[in-house]
């Protein structure tokens, strides 16, 4: 019967169902895009990391991180490790940080430098780079400072070419670029410190592929075993570990922000459900005076609640997307995942539970209704 | 009119209480996002300031610290020196690295100090000594206090094992704390002998920072000299540039969400006292006072909301700051100021969409039933 009295007020006041249902979308979508904020910047971290395309990630010994974190090998490391039964070929990679300025404003990069493996995997616009001075930046910069094919990218008063706009190329809040070891050369020899070379950083990391026939975990305790000074890593491995640091740095913050995104859903359930009841003030003294103890009025400000709440999950799983999609447009460095199972899941459950506690701040005044009430014009 | 429209708008007790509090939460997340990038830009620049240098003098092509990377032959120091106008100079080694301490890895700024140095050391201590030997650190009090690790205790820089041999303070940041160890270490772990990344020069009084940095310039090549405030404002301007996208869309999402909930409450509110709107347009009241009267419901929500969660943010953050430590929050007047901005647009659009329902209002209908 109380289902029944719901599903018929649902159908009896749409407008002010649909208001209803519309706010608590607002809200929930607000905690998915939270949520899909965090899990976003761990997919960044993860792709970085797994898209370079090796079976096998090789560092100096100690570091564990590829992602804002500098490691620095020796240059035969390379030779070495091609001489090991299974690996087809050790590509070089380097990392390099950076801050790229235009007028008034500037963003730190990593620029990725890369000569057989290691470049961007999707390209938006534009092509790989082939010639000397050639970058490739990620569209995010693009976005930020109007870049285009063609247009000039200085980094340390050392000139580049846009030749081509890469997409998930970013992560832990900054763009990546691209360029050649030739150019990487170049731009040393133009600072200062050419004397020794060795002093900067020309090889990071080893991008190794491995045999079919051949185990990558197999690989990587040969590697460790004949080059001590290395750290041989499964590309997975290495991405949970950039994730975990990610995770040391901003977990709290982003937890802190789904707790106040949760605390405003309960005050806006709150604040629906109180209205409901004011509305219909005198329709719910009737029910009393009709015999219905609290628990009965309780449960219909409950099933409401559970209906209106389970109504605006869809609604908010669709705005939510649609933010995240503005946010991608407007800041493309950030990439908001709004639709993970888990994230998602989680957050339907925990919204339900905070619309039922919602609700019950709004039961203290059916609770006191007076069913004489029933009797008043 | 005016007196009527607050008059009832407080009757509806609860129901206005929960509005205000959503609005209050709504624009408290918007500040507490701007209160992390605030806090952390300050932190960021926490080094540059405290050292205090007049001129910093760093590879051709950098002009900050946060995320950079530089390196100057060592001897360029030296020849700093005979300058003109130089008092004193200080260099030091400087990378971001990721450090293990306490089961974690932690993003951190490790700074390779000479055994000479006087203020380009820690600032303040909590404990121990301020200036590493080989195989030491100084690490942060707060890191400390996050992993449990005390002086005595080791922690992995790369692939080298350090003795914490002191704790500093207020060198903590959840982007950037600052680990100091010797120099020779440092350069062992950067195969970076005989370099430097930054060099910092004290004036002779009565030089200006601005004429020293143009005359280092002038006097050496493939360096950048950058007076102390440029320096530091370069790399504020960056950190607090890196979130400004992401804090303009929090803010639209959190106006929007303050704009849902005054209009809900809005309309709600004008559902209710329908009857008695169509009485006082019965009576003769024009419909721009009754949009008054809407307009100044909206902006009491409206701002009741914004000085409340200004209100919780000067209640809340310094508790979050002592449960979370790790999160150093900073609001600032102008974040506030500039929370007003959307909330006036937010109470202009609600009265907006009320308007429209008062409008509709027939004051023929005060006669039915």
């Amino acid at each position: 019967m109380i289902v029944q009295l719901v599903l018929r007020r649902i159908q009896s006041h749409p407008y002010r169902i649909l208001l209803s249902v519309l706010a608590i979308s607002s809200v929930i979508s607000l905690v998915l895009v939270l949520e899909g904020f965090r899990e976003g910047i761990y997919q960044q971290i993860r792709h970085m990391v797994t898209s370079r395309g090796a079976d096998v990630i090789v560092s100096q010994a100690g570091v564990s991180n590829m992602i804002a974190s500098r490691s620095l090998l020796p240059q035969l490391s390379r030779i070495e490790i091609e001489k090991i039964e299974g690996v087809l070929q050790a590509h070089p990679l380097t990392t390099l940080p950076v801050i790229y300025r235009q007028g008034n404003r500037s963003t730190p990069v990593f620029v990725l430098v890369y000569d057989t493996l290691g470049g961007p995997a999707e390209i938006e616009q534009g092509r790989s780079i082939e010639k000397e001075r050639d970058i490739v930046i990620d569209k995010s910069l693009s976005a930020i400072y109007g870049l285009q094919p063609g247009d000039d990218f200085i980094i340390s008063d050392f000139r580049f070419k846009v030749v081509g706009l890469s997409k998930n190329t970013a992560a832990f809040f900054a763009p990546f670029s691209f360029i050649s070891y030739d150019d990487l050369i170049d731009l040393y020899f133009d600072s200062d410190i050419v004397g020794d070379l060795s002093t900067l950083p020309l090889l990071s990391f080893l991008l190794v592929e491995v045999s079919r026939n051949h185990d990558p975990k197999e690989i990587i305790s040969k590697i460790e075993s004949l080059i001590p000074r290395a750290d041989a890593f499964l590309p997975e491995q290495i991405a949970e570990n950039d994730v975990a640091m990610s995770r040391s740095m901003l977990g709290v913050v982003f937890q802190l922000m789904i707790v106040i995104a949760y605390v405003i859903c309960v005050l806006v359930i709150s604040l629906i459900m109180f209205s409901a009841i004011q509305a219909r003030k005198h329709e719910l003294a009737v029910f009393k005076a009709m015999g219905f103890n609290r628990m009965g009025l309780s449960k219909l400000v409950f099933i409401e609640t559970f209906v209106l709440t389970t109504l605006a999950i869809p609604i908010a799983n669709i705005f939510a997307y649609l933010l995240a999609q503005l946010i991608h447009d407007v800041a493309p460095v950030y990439l908001i995942l709004s639709n993970e199972t888990g994230p998602v899941v989680r957050t339907f459950v925990a919204s339900l539970l905070f619309a039922l506690l919602g609700s019950l701040l709004s039961l203290r005044s059916v609770v006191r209704l007076d069913p004489a009430l029933a009797f008043k014009n | 009119m005016i007196r009527w429209s607050i008059k009832s708008l407080l009757s509806e007790g609860a129901g206005v209480v929960a509005s205000c509090f959503g609005v209050a939460f709504a624009f408290l997340l918007v500040m507490f996002f701007s209160a992390v990038f605030s806090g952390e830009s300050e932190r960021i620049v926490a080094y540059p300031t405290q050292v205090n240098a007049d001129v910093w003098v760093m590879q051709k092509g950098v002009a900050n610290m946060h995320m950079a990377m530089s390196q100057l032959w060592d001897w360029k120091q030296d020849r700093i020196n005979t300058i003109e106008g130089v008092k004193e100079t200080e260099s030091i080694l400087y990378l971001n690295a990721v450090i293990h301490a306490g089961d974690r890895d932690w993003f951190t700024y490790i700074v390779g100090l000479t055994g000479s140095t006087t203020f380009s050391g820690p600032w303040s201590m909590h404990s121990g000594k301020p200036i590493p030997a080989r195989s030491e650190a100084v690490i942060p009090d707060m890191l400390s206090r996050l992993t449990g690790l005390k002086i005595g205790d080791r922690i992995k820089i790369v692939d080298k094992y350090f003795t914490i041999a002191g704790l500093s303070s207020g060198t903590f940041s959840m982007a950037n704390s600052i680990v100091f160890v010797s120099y020779d270490d440092l350069a062992d772990i950067m195969s970076a002998g005989s370099t430097v990344s930054y060099v910092m020069v004290r004036a002779n009084e009565g030089v200006s920072a601005e004429k020293l940095a143009s005359r280092i310039l002038n006097q050496l090549e493939k360096v950048n000299a950058l007076p102390q405030k440029q320096f530091i404002a370069n790399d504020h301007h960056m950190a607090m540039q890196m979130g400004v996208e992401i804090i303009s869309m929090m803010t639209v999402i959190g106006s929007t969400l303050a704009l849902i909930i005054v209009a809900f409450t809005s309309y709600v509110f004008i559902a209710r006292k329908k009857r008695d709107l169509a009485i006082a347009k019965a009576i003769g009241f024009a419909n721009q006072q009754i949009y008054m009267s809407v307009l100044i419901q909206s902006l009491t929500l409206t701002f009741s909301g914004l000085v409340l969660s200004a209100v919780f943010s000067l209640l809340l953050f310094p508790l979050i700051s002592v449960a979370a430590p790790e999160v150093f929050l900073k609001v600032t007047a102008s974040s506030i100021i500039e929370m007003a901005i959307p909330a006036l647009i937010v109470a202009a659009i609600a009265a907006l969409w009320s308007a429209r329902q008062v409008a509709s209002v027939d004051p023929v209908s005060v006669f039915h039933e």
